[in-house]
């Protein structure tokens, strides 16, 4: 019996062996990349310690009868781990810009210097091109502030708003707000004037203004088609095979890429409506962000089998290209934000009331703990709830 | 345990120094019996991928720490297992919430690729007595090497290889009959 068991066990082949065998070598072969080698004094740090450490608790033994005492500590400095050390608070942002954070308690302004301003009781806000305003939604109403929480102007209409998104032209072009009026997908001018319809009913999915171009906004339908449409005719430019409804759309910063992000697939479009490509995963990928000026991007990748989150470069050209593995992490992270200058990813990690701060051109990692109780929330609350659901990191303010 | 060979610590001291040719001889040798024994253990095929992929990812973060001479195998099998033993009790317990009794304990929607009962047999058990068989029989330890791997006394370790043979062993004769 155990000699057959052992031939019968080695007999037997996982499903799809040689594919996983090169999809693990690229991700620990691009982790082995990411990696900064420690010197050889480093590397061979513990021996010499221990070594150095065991002569001079011999000197001190031989010399005098309380040497012995030392045995313990040197044990501990031996053996103790190197944890990084969380900032217990956010003193400071790695990079130039501001941070509009919306946290449990309602949106955030966040300063280079790492102050901190509440703009307010609404629920959720977003920029304005050059951070000169920002459009709030609250229940039944939007608004459009200034940085410092003035209302500029504001309207209300009969069902939840939300998913207010900014319109990316220059200032001499500005500007449009889409927003979601529960199902119904409605424009207003960056001044609050011409409210209107754009389409009745739609997929619940924040709307994505294009970047480089006038007025032209993708959305969701409710059976999954992305569609562009051009905001002030209401034309339909392109609309897409049907698919997964999304819980994201980004575009790269050219506007050529569009992802549409959702719990079980990632699809990829160029500039005309057309599919690269689209990847399955088994749990909801919890967000994806694109590198500046490039069509790379950092997709959140939760594996359920070993209950950790990992950080993966794609690339939405024709082909996704291999993962390339940036960070992984216990337990799920949340949003991602690439800072303006493309050196930093922010990234939310709920389970461990931190944010990161990657350097994207090194293994640099700085993290900042107590995310909750710096942006009002209670330490008390489910992390889940209370941890700041999404952030944006816009660009330098205007002199 | 048996220490590394010549081979192996060249391949760990060269993986330190940052040659990415020594890691990948090291991934090569290492990563079938890694993922079979993932597989073998959680009978899901993406479960066993992520769990030997994550093995090696942690492997590889901790490499400027790993004493070279200690064994790579054995150090990369006990996560391997432990990781399927979790993996594979909390897929048991999400069943008890979700499902209705009476169904199957294991997915077999992957067990079509095998040709053998032993497999079937192997689904049949528990995941504590799926890893100490496939710790002896496929990663070839012995029962005190396994002990040590999962923290269990070696008594623990026995008994289970014991009822777990017993039980394949019932299988395969009620196959052949």
């Amino acid at each position: 019996m155990s000699e057959d068991l052992r031939r019968a066990l080695q007999r037997i082949q996982g499903p799809d062996e040689l594919d996983a065998e090169r999809r693990a070598w690229a991700m620990v072969r691009s982790s082995f990349d990411a990696r900064e080698p420690l010197a050889w004094q480093q590397r061979n740090r513990r021996p010499l310690l221990l070594a150095a450490a065991v002569l001079v608790v011999l000197l001190l033994a031989l010399l005098s009868s309380p040497g012995r005492a030392l045995v313990g500590n040197v044990h501990d400095a031996v053996t103790s781990e190197e944890p990084t050390t969380p900032k217990p608070v956010l003193t400071a942002l790695p990079a130039a810009g501001q941070l509009l954070v919306n946290s449990s308690t309602g949106p955030w302004i966040v300063q280079l210097d790492g102050s901190m301003r509440k703009l307010g009781p609404w629920w959720e806000g977003s920029w304005s091109p050059n951070a000169e305003h920002v459009a709030v939604t609250r229940a039944h109403r939007l608004a459009a502030l200034t940085p410092d929480g003035t209302i500029r102007w504001s309207l209300a209409r009969n069902r939840i708003l939300r998913g207010a998104r900014w319109s990316l032209e220059p200032p001499a072009e500005c500007c449009r707000i889409a927003y979601l009026n529960g199902r119904e997908l409605r424009v207003v001018a960056g001044d609050g004037t011409g409210d209107g319809p754009l389409r009745n009913v739609v997929g619940a999915t924040a709307p994505a203004w294009r970047p480089e171009s006038i007025r032209k906004l993708a959305f969701s339908t409710v059976d999954g088609r992305i569609e562009l449409v051009d905001a002030d005719s209401t034309k339909t430019i392109w609309r897409t095979d049907p698919g997964e409804v999304p819980t994201q759309l980004a575009w790269s910063e050219d506007g050529e890429r569009l992802l549409a992000l959702g719990e079980r697939t990632l699809r990829a479009f160029d500039a005309n409506g057309r599919k690269l490509w689209s990847i399955g995963h088994p749990v909801g990928a919890s967000g994806v962000v694109f590198a500046r000026k490039s069509h790379r991007f950092v997709l959140i990748r939760y594996s359920p089998a070993t209950l950790r989150s990992d950080l993966v470069l794609y690339q939405a050209e024709a082909d996704p290209g291999e993962a390339r593995f940036l960070y992984s992490a216990p337990g799920d992270f949340g949003s991602l934000a690439i800072s303006p200058n493309g050196n930093w990813l922010l990234v939310g990690w709920p389970d461990a009331n931190q944010w990161l701060f990657l350097r994207l051109t090194s293994a640099k990692v700085e993290s900042v703990s107590n995310i909750v109780e710096q942006f009002g929330g209670k330490s008390s609350a489910p992390l889940a709830s209370s941890f700041p659901k999404n952030v944006s990191w816009c660009c330098p303010a205007s002199p | 345990m048996l220490g590394p060979g010549r081979q192996e610590r060249s391949w760990i001291r060269g993986a330190q120094g940052g040659s990415a040719s020594d890691l990948e001889a090291l991934f090569k040798e290492h990563w079938p019996r890694a993922h079979r024994a993932a597989y073998l253990v959680v009978q899901d095929g993406a479960a066993a991928e992520d769990i030997a992929q994550e093995a090696f990812l942690s492997a590889i973060r901790n490499l400027d720490r790993f004493d070279r001479r200690r064994s790579f195998g054995p150090w990369l099998h006990r996560i391997v297992v432990n990781r399927a033993i979790d993996w594979a009790r909390a897929r048991s317990l999400r069943r008890e919430i979700s499902e209705a009794p009476g169904s199957e304990d294991f997915d077999t929607g992957d067990l079509g690729r095998f040709s053998d009962g032993v497999a079937a047999g192997l689904a049949s058990l528990g995941p504590e007595q799926r890893a100490v068989i496939v710790l002896r029989y496929l990663l070839e330890y012995t029962p005190s090497e396994i002990a040590e791997l999962l923290d269990l006394p070696r008594g623990t370790v026995n008994s289970r290889l014991r009822r777990g043979l017993d039980r394949l062993e019932t299988i395969l004769d009620r196959e052949q009959q």
